[in-house]
């Protein structure tokens, strides 16, 4: 019997770092299809109706990516926080806050106002009040080291409360006086998103600029080359004058931008109104794994997004077949722990040796601790 | 404010605080041999869901309550793996299990017949204590009309301490913690004992769960701790990791928890909703005034190697 000896990877090739998730996907699709076996049902049938339901033909392909738009949006907040170590877990607060703003803006500016104008403002807005809301919790950890992953949790509870508020709990300005079942006002014609194809709306489109945005800022400028280094090593980037707490505010207040224009893109393009039950879907949440499954690279986050949105798109279509929708978020759980373990065998690279050679090789490697 | 308003919320802010107090006290534990893991939403979804299907099958309530805090363990099992022996990054392992658990949790609420969904609780919660005892005044119905779990629960507080703080595996539990090399040298299992911390940290937090399916909500709902995980996470901190100031924390969660109730019951009028953010305001204010204080009493009380993996080879 040979046993395993690890050795830290120098640096991982793109074979690696593309074929190791990749291989934890196809680790997870398979555990999924095992729980759906004992659970009574077929998996193969399963996987086939998700397939059809989510990736098959091009209506199926546009209400994939209309519901990938705001996790790439998330996902990207969730990537640029981890590029620095900073773990931003409040996109979901972050996403009601630019909601809030923008349907605050879209229902407060004429209707006649252009098109132009008004998405933009709404954009605007919404990023300001997301980034203002991750501020709450960038500020004390710049300055005192406040547990971020702490804070930034619990002003997600208080931002849905206060969402729950403004269209359930009150006579907001947001809320339709008009309507029995409590909702929002509906935004004007010049607040929605224009359509691209069936579902899928302009908000794609703005995603996809904010991912090639933020992987040009990251990749190509001394700025994204400051937030890298601080990620692999804060001493020695503080060692080198960079402002560590600046970039802390600034990154995080980015990374609340990001998952309030997601909020934004929700309610302008899809829910057409502040509606609350339709915006908490944990789509901030839904983010951290795309960011993680991408591994924080801003291009990546894309086709993650997507791939993770087809697997929710098809969850209605599966209670047709007799399974129920909640196997969509068992998988989505599945494939953040699968990739979440392949990131060992990016950092190290693993082999089977013969039992003799085991003492010779001790000087570079050790034996997998826990698995002897 | 009257009397029995008072009561009725002292009693109602015990039961509240006692599922929060058993994932607190198991996450100090993990906390203490040196594996943070976040992932306590995930594994007290895990034991609500468990811990009730467990009470419909057997009616048993000590047999729900350990199904409960087993699956807690066994969803931590799967973050020591992560965390302990691929030693991949702890935060996002730990929010990895809060998926998993939201997932693998309302996945197995499908289950069953009619469903877990749906099912009318399988156990019942009695008192512990006679009537002659419990209709005591003032202390009768808010600390002495308890079930047997939440003195279980204060009996785990000192346990918790005295084990940490007065015995050899305490002091081998907090060594890992603190200096795993050191430990290490002197003998001590480093990978197992954190193996161990974990799953007990995962089996407090499913205990927690499946006190507040069965005793407290009385069904399973997906994502029915809506937050209890997250607030044990944030206490375990708030507490510096001391198991008593974790049951006075756990308590003030109670309390606040349950001040829409008291309110209401004292007809003062303030929406529900601004009543649910308070404890999470509560938390988060208090996370930063602690970071803020000049004693810096978090850093001085958090295990020094808290969320760092160990490897032999880079001693």
């Amino acid at each position: 019997m040979g046993r395993l000896r690890v050795t830290p990877r120098g640096f991982a090739g793109p074979v690696v770092r593309f074929g190791v998730p990749f291989a934890a996907l196809v680790v997870a699709l398979l555990i999924g299809a095992a729980l759906l076996a004992v659970s009574g049902s077929d998996p193969i049938e399963a996987y086939r109706t998700m397939f059809d339901a989510s990736l098959n033909g091009w209506t199926p392909l546009t209400r994939t990516l209309a519901l990938a738009t705001p996790l790439i949006l998330t996902g990207l907040a969730a990537a640029i926080a981890f590029q620095m170590r900073v773990y931003n877990i409040g996109g979901e607060g972050q996403l009601y806050l630019g909601a809030i703003a923008a349907s605050w803006v879209g229902l407060m500016l004429p209707p006649d106002t252009p098109m132009v104008v008004m998405l933009s403002s709404m954009v605007a807005f919404g990023a300001l009040a997301g980034a203002a809301w991750a501020l709450l919790a960038a500020i004390p950890k710049a300055l005192f080291n406040a547990d971020e992953i702490i804070t930034t949790l619990m002003l997600n509870f208080v931002a849905l409360s206060l969402m729950n508020y403004l269209i359930f709990g009150s006579q907001s300005f947001w809320r339709d006086p008009q309507r029995t079942v409590p909702g929002g006002k509906r935004l004007p014609e010049s607040a929605i998103m224009p359509e691209l194809s069936g579902r899928l709306h302009f908000g794609f489109v703005i995603a996809i600029v904010c991912a090639v945005g933020l992987w040009w800022v990251l990749r190509r400028t001394t700025w994204g080359f400051q937030i890298r280094t601080i990620g692999d090593s804060p001493s020695s980037a503080r060692y080198a004058g960079m402002s560590v707490r600046m970039k802390t505010i600034t990154v995080l207040a980015i990374s609340g931008a990001l998952a309030a224009i997601a909020g934004v893109s929700e309610v302008s393009g899809v829910s057409k109104g502040l509606e609350p039950n339709s915006l908490a879907t944990d789509i901030g949440f839904t983010g951290i794994i795309v960011a993680v499954v991408a591994r924080s690279n801003p291009l990546g986050v894309v086709p993650v997004a997507a791939f993770l949105a087809a697997i929710a798109t098809s969850g209605s279509r599966l209670q047709g077949i007799g399974i129920e929708v909640e196997v969509v978020f068992l998988l989505q759980g599945l494939i953040f722990l699968t990739v979440t373990a392949g990131e060992f065998f990016v950092m190290n690279k693993v082999e089977v040796v013969a039992a003799e050679a085991t003492d010779a090789s001790n000087e570079s490697g050790t034996e997998l601790a826990g698995a002897t | 404010m009257n009397d029995s308003v008072f009561i009725l919320s002292i009693a109602s802010a015990v039961a509240v605080a006692t599922p929060v107090l058993f994932a607190a006290l198991g996450e100090i534990i993990a906390n203490r041999c040196g594996v943070m893991n976040l992932g306590v939403e995930g594994m007290m979804l895990m034991g609500a869901v468990v811990g009730f299907w467990a009470g419909i099958e057997t009616g048993s309530l000590t047999i729900a309550m350990l199904a409960g805090g087993l699956a807690g363990a066994g969803l931590a099992l799967v973050h020591a793996l992560l965390a302990v022996t691929l030693r991949v990054d702890q935060t996002v392992s730990g929010l990895s299990l809060v998926i998993v658990g939201g997932g693998l949790s309302s996945f197995i609420g499908t289950a069953g017949e009619p469903g877990v969904l749906s099912a009318p609780n399988g156990v019942d919660v009695n008192p512990l204590l006679p009537e002659a005892i419990r209709d005591l005044p003032a202390i009768g119905p808010t600390l002495l009309g308890h079930d047997i779990i939440v003195y279980l629960a204060v009996v785990l507080v000192g346990a918790t301490g005295y084990v940490l703080y007065r015995t050899p595996a305490g002091l081998a539990f907090r060594a890992v913690g603190e200096d795993p090399a050191a430990a290490d040298a002197a003998g001590i299992p480093v990978v197992q004992i954190r193996y161990l911390g974990t799953a007990i940290g995962g089996f407090g937090a499913g205990l927690g769960g499946a006190y507040l399916t069965l005793a407290i909500v009385g069904t399973w709902q997906n994502g029915v701790t809506a937050g209890a995980g997250w607030i044990a996470v944030a206490l375990v901190i708030l507490a510096g990791w001391r198991p008593w100031i974790a049951l006075v924390g756990a308590m003030a969660y109670g309390i606040l928890n349950g001040l829409g109730f008291t309110l209401q019951l004292a007809e003062v009028d303030i929406p529900s909703d601004f009543l649910k953010m308070v404890p999470f305001v509560a938390a988060y204010v208090v996370v930063v005034a602690i970071s803020a204080s000049p004693t810096r009493a978090r850093k001085v009380a958090a295990p020094a190697a808290l969320a760092q993996p160990y490897a032999r080879e880079s001693r």
